[in-house]
């Protein structure tokens, strides 16, 4: 790469320093900006370099532990309190520490899962055209389209749709009533029932006449989603200021990643979601490194503990991502799956795994650090890990 | 189908040569089986990787600009 704004020398100069490539044109801007010589442009990146290369991490550091801290003082602070509506409109989400803790247990399913969902050039900008979107994500149950009645006399469930709201949430279709048989043909293959419509009234009841059936029906009725996503109970949309102008943001109660990604409108690279493992069934281990440690850093400033080092939860996702798929930290995870015996009975559940490693005739290496501690060595950390010994001979 | 790759969560993945592998093995003195793993099903991995491959993933960075990783194509 050649660069116009330096000459050949003091880019040979700045190339050949152990700088990453930010610093590496930081240096060349300086050196612009003040008009250096190559000379002084070689002194400079020296400078840079020697700095840079004192704040790097020395070998043999323990950086897992000092992550370990780094991240665990602040979470004495965080609140204990599970739910609070979070700044971005009025969604539900569960933050501070049991979202922290959730977040390295690498649950399955989050305890408020939610989607940020961008929209696509013309549906993020007319607010008809997101509402259709919104149709297609929100599960809409018959309570949301009209009112059932039951008639006990003649054993039938009447549903009595209601026409703006039809036209409301389905759009695209222009007469009530294809809605209402749209309707109809849900409720028989879900309910295995005959049905009769008239106008936007639907009626249908049990094949045998009885009471107990009826109600049974009136529940199932409730469960069935004519549109929409069956995990989404609910959306919220916002106008949100971007660099070029505004646009509509749909955020959602309730997730299912993979479905939305498909739905017409939806900006597919660049929607959200806070359940990691949804990540990573769509977007690949890389995706779901990248949410980790965004979750667990917006975690940490929503409770205004921003100054925790990023790199620590880096290397926290880093781990946690390491072996290509979501492992979490604790037992059923990285603690577990240590090679030595003696750390992983230092964890929890001594017994079990003391007695399982003298079963199989398990070795312990002692390479680690527990082990070390346990038979009273000195561990392998810093200058730990150094041996001096003094020369034979003199050269 | 949506294109993973296209994503602004799913950096670069792309299956580097015998050649390349050898060099990052060398400077990080490490084995080939010391790498992260990347599955092969996962969504993001590229359609030519096959088991046994290394795949070079060029993030966009929080610390420095871009950050280079290698991750090991595993079952």
């Amino acid at each position: 790469m050649t660069r116009a704004d330096v000459s050949d020398d003091v880019e040979a100069v700045v190339e050949d320093t152990d700088l990453p490539r930010r610093l590496k044109d930081e240096v060349y801007d300086t050196v612009e900006q003040r008009g250096l010589t190559v000379d002084e442009a070689d002194d400079v990146a020296r400078a840079v370099e020697s700095r840079y290369l004192d704040t790097r991490v020395d070998p043999l550091d323990p950086v897992g532990t000092v992550s370990a801290q780094s991240i665990g003082e602040p979470g004495t602070q965080m609140t204990m309190n599970t739910f609070h509506y979070a700044g971005v409109a009025e969604i539900d989400v569960t933050q501070g520490l049991p979202r922290l803790i959730e977040l390295v247990d690498a649950r399955k399913t989050p305890d408020t899962p939610m989607m940020t969902v961008h929209l696509d050039d013309e549906y993020a900008t007319d607010r008809e055209k997101a509402h259709e979107v919104v149709w297609n994500i929100e599960a809409t149950r018959i309570l949301a389209l009209g009112d059932i009645s039951t008639n006990v006399a003649d054993m039938l469930v009447q549903i009595d749709l209601n026409d703006e709201t039809l036209m409301e949430r389905w759009p695209t279709v222009s007469r009530t009533e294809d809605v209402a048989d749209e309707i109809a043909e849900t409720i028989e293959s879900n309910l295995g029932v005959k049905t009769r419509r008239s106008g936007t009234v639907i009626e249908f009841g049990p094949e045998e006449p009885s009471y107990r059936d009826l109600l049974q029906l009136v529940e199932e009725l409730r469960e069935i989603v004519f549109k929409g996503i069956e995990e989404i109970n609910r959306v919220v949309i916002r106008k949100e200021e971007t660099d070029d102008g505004e646009e509509f943001v749909l955020y959602t109660e309730g997730s299912a990643f993979g479905d939305v990604l498909g739905i017409e409108g939806v900006d597919a690279s660049r929607t959200t979601c806070n359940n990691i493992h949804e990540i990573k069934s769509e977007l690949g281990i890389e995706a779901a490194r990248e949410t980790l440690i965004n979750e667990t850093m917006h975690t940490l400033e929503e409770q205004g503990l921003d100054d925790v080092n990023i790199r620590h939860l880096m290397l926290v996702a880093d781990i946690m991502t390491n072996r290509g798929e979501i492992e979490s930290i604790g037992r059923h995870g990285i603690s577990g799956n240590k090679q030595s015996v003696l750390a992983r009975a230092a964890f929890e559940v001594t017994v079990n795994h003391l007695l399982d490693a003298a079963i199989h005739g398990e070795i312990d290496a002692l390479d680690g650090v527990t082990e070390n501690v346990i038979v009273g060595k000195p561990i392998k950390l810093g200058t730990g890990d150094v041996d001096l010994r003094m020369g034979a001979k003199q050269d | 189908m949506v294109d993973v790759s296209q994503h602004e969560l799913v950096p670069d993945h792309t299956v580097v040569d015998d050649e390349e592998i050898e060099d990052v093995l060398e400077e990080y003195d490490i084995k080939k089986t010391d790498l992260p793993k990347l599955q092969r099903l996962d969504p993001a991995a590229p359609d030519e990787a096959s088991v046994g491959d290394v795949v070079r993933v060029t993030r966009d960075s929080r610390t420095t600009d871009q950050a280079v990783v290698y991750r090991l194509v595993v079952d």
